[in-house]
């Protein structure tokens, strides 16, 4: 229950993030889909044992978090959805990897603890370079993008089709379920007995919905096209902004800043 | 089971999206052929997945465990609508997951279609799902065919996560102990899905058999050419590798040789017994063999490294307060 209505607060809470008009707002879509991605791959093909390396790279959350006006609440709870796994597969290099890699004040730091460490940060800088995107994209400037690049038009309905009706899904079944616990109260979750008349009737009603839901579409000319206004190309300035980007991320995945500083001082 | 990005290198990432690629594009082409299928569907698909999302959230208990489960969606889906719309919709639904929830990477996108999507419309729902309904539907064979495929389909999936994370290299646990620790997991997971699917499907088909029905007298899909599709998305799988292998072993070495050359060390060679079995299936496979290597120590863990990684981190957090500050003074001066 909690989580279904979690769920329905951070969906409208993005959506409402992404209505922002700042100077990553107004960036093309296009544009931010391909720095996030170089961004993402950049990150996660340093190896296991960099820490220093990636560290630099806390610049570009940060830095767009802050000119887009991004709060910091949605990305915590983000991450406790993305680390438990991540955290999993680093203790297991803390029990496995036990070889000293390094001795700090006495202390002997092993090659699982570092791994660890740099799993954690990788993990977090990924999930705040998507969350930078989502958070300052709206999704039918994803949508036009996504047919400007040939996806098939019926994926892209899909798309955002499911995400306009998630809400709708979200509150049908949110009444249902207080519904169900009020007549069966002491009762966590959904006894399994009662799963299959449960679900089955909110897959039903779904089905239902998704007929009326097509024939107001057809009412309104649909003819399985996606229609929408051309959106402008990516401007020439933006080209210069991917390239440059790229230059300084794949730069800061060769030359190790931090130890460099480090150098200097 | 939503993989993270972290838990992925980029030439496995790119394998699993290429492919999941393929097959969305081979799926896209079977609906477009299929006679059956209209425009109406399309609604009805998108209220399905846009339900999926919500009902991965309700949890039912397990009775006698005190420990509560909830449904993937993925049989539930292939049966309702057939393979094909049901992976478009399983992947869509991905697609949003990932971006608007953080469940599951972006370039690990791929991997979590082909985990949770792939799998069960290629090869739970056409190989097991399928042959034991077509003799006739009813309930008891539909609870069989779901509990069988959801614990088939979950076990796969599992298992793909191991060797997804293993070819990575991201993480020390052995192979055995890695999949000791998923399998039995997924094994009690999917028995309490494969029993609720049965359920839910056990309902819709009381109340509406018509559309059970309807699903599977498309002939689209069956043992026979699903074998075609198995046998080309394995050797597109490792054609891909093979050219991504062939790209990785001369491309990080030019930036292998770059990093030496600039923070001046060299390659350290292996500590102790860190030739697991995995690192020798690896460099079989030569992806990115140089990724297994504990090279660089240096790198990251030099004191040089930590004040200058401190000092980066002040940096940043500086530069973020500075914007703050400046932003605030221009909407106050407004």
């Amino acid at each position: 229950m909690t989580m279904l209505s979690k769920a329905t607060y951070g969906f409208h809470n993005l959506e409402n993030i992404a209505e922002g008009e700042t100077i990553i707002h107004r960036l093309n879509p296009l544009t931010k889909t391909i720095t996030t991605f170089l961004y993402v791959v950049i990150v996660v093909s340093f190896d296991r044992y960099s820490i220093s390396g990636l560290l630099p790279f806390v610049f570009y959350p940060v830095v767009f978090m802050s000119l887009g006006e991004i709060p910091l609440k949605p990305l915590l709870s983000r991450l406790a959805i993305a680390l438990p796994f991540c955290i999993f597969a680093g203790v297991a290099n803390i029990i496995f990897d036990q070889d000293t890699m390094l001795t700090l004040m006495g202390f002997n730091i092993s090659f699982g603890l570092v791994s660890l460490v740099s799993i954690t940060l990788k993990a977090g800088l990924t999930v705040m370079a998507v969350l930078i995107l989502i958070a300052t994209t709206k999704m039918p400037a994803i949508s036009r993008q996504l047919i400007r690049l040939k996806v098939p038009t019926i994926f892209v309905l899909l798309i955002s089709m499911i995400y306009r009706y998630i809400s709708v899904a979200l509150e049908e079944t949110i009444n249902m379920y207080i519904a169900y616990s009020l007549r069966s109260p002491h009762n966590k979750g959904i006894k399994i007995k009662d799963m299959g008349s449960f679900v089955g009737q909110l897959l039903l009603r779904s089905f239902d919905r998704g007929e009326r839901v097509y024939f107001a579409m057809k009412c309104r000319g649909f003819s399985g096209d996606y229609k929408y206004v051309p959106t402008p190309k990516p401007p020439a300035l933006e080209l210069i902004y991917i390239i440059s980007f790229a230059a300084a991320a794949i730069i800061l995945r060769i030359v190790n800043v931090s130890d460099l500083i480090g150098g200097i001082i | 089971m939503h993989m993270a990005d972290a838990l992925l290198s980029p030439p496995i990432g790119v394998v699993m999206a290429a492919v999941t690629i393929g097959a969305i594009a081979y799926s896209v082409n079977r609906i477009k052929k299929d006679d059956s299928f209209d425009e109406k569907k399309i609604p009805v698909m998108a209220v399905s997945g846009a339900f999926i999302f919500a009902a991965q959230m309700i949890n039912f208990t397990i009775p006698g465990t005190g420990a509560s489960g909830h449904i993937g969606g993925g049989i539930l889906l292939a049966a309702l609508l057939g393979p094909f719309p049901a992976l478009l919709t399983m992947a869509a639904v991905l697609i949003i997951q990932c971006l608007f929830f953080a469940d599951g990477g972006l370039l690990a996108l791929g991997a979590n279609i082909f985990n949770m999507g792939i799998i069960v419309s290629f090869i739970s729902y056409p190989l097991i799902f399928k042959p034991i309904v077509s003799k006739g539907l009813n309930p008891k064979r539909i609870t069989l065919a779901a509990i069988v495929a959801v614990i088939i389909g979950l076990q796969l999936g599992a298992f793909s996560v191991v060797l997804e994370t293993m070819a990575s290299n991201i993480t020390e646990l052995p192979f055995n102990i890695f999949v000791l620790l998923m399998q039995p997991i997924h094994l009690a997971i999917g028995l309490a899905e494969g029993v609720a699917t049965a359920a839910v499907l056990c309902f819709i088909y009381s109340m509406r058999p018509e559309i059970m029905e309807g699903a599977l007298s498309n002939k689209s899909i069956g043992p026979k050419s699903i074998k075609k599709v198995l046998i080309a998305l394995g050797i597109f799988t490792i054609l891909l590798g093979a050219i991504f292998s062939l790209l990785a072993s001369s491309f990080p070495d030019g930036l292998e040789w770059a990093i030496r050359n600039i923070t001046g060390s060299g390659e350290i060679e292996k500590a102790g017994n860190a030739y697991n079995v995995f690192d020798k299936i690896q460099e079989l496979f030569a992806f990115m063999p140089d990724y297994s290597l504990k090279s660089n120590p240096e790198e990251g863990t030099s004191l040089a490294g930590i004040i200058g990684g401190t000092l980066t981190l002040v940096l940043a957090g500086g530069t973020g307060v500075l914007i703050n500050i400046m932003k605030k003074r221009k909407v106050a001066k407004k």
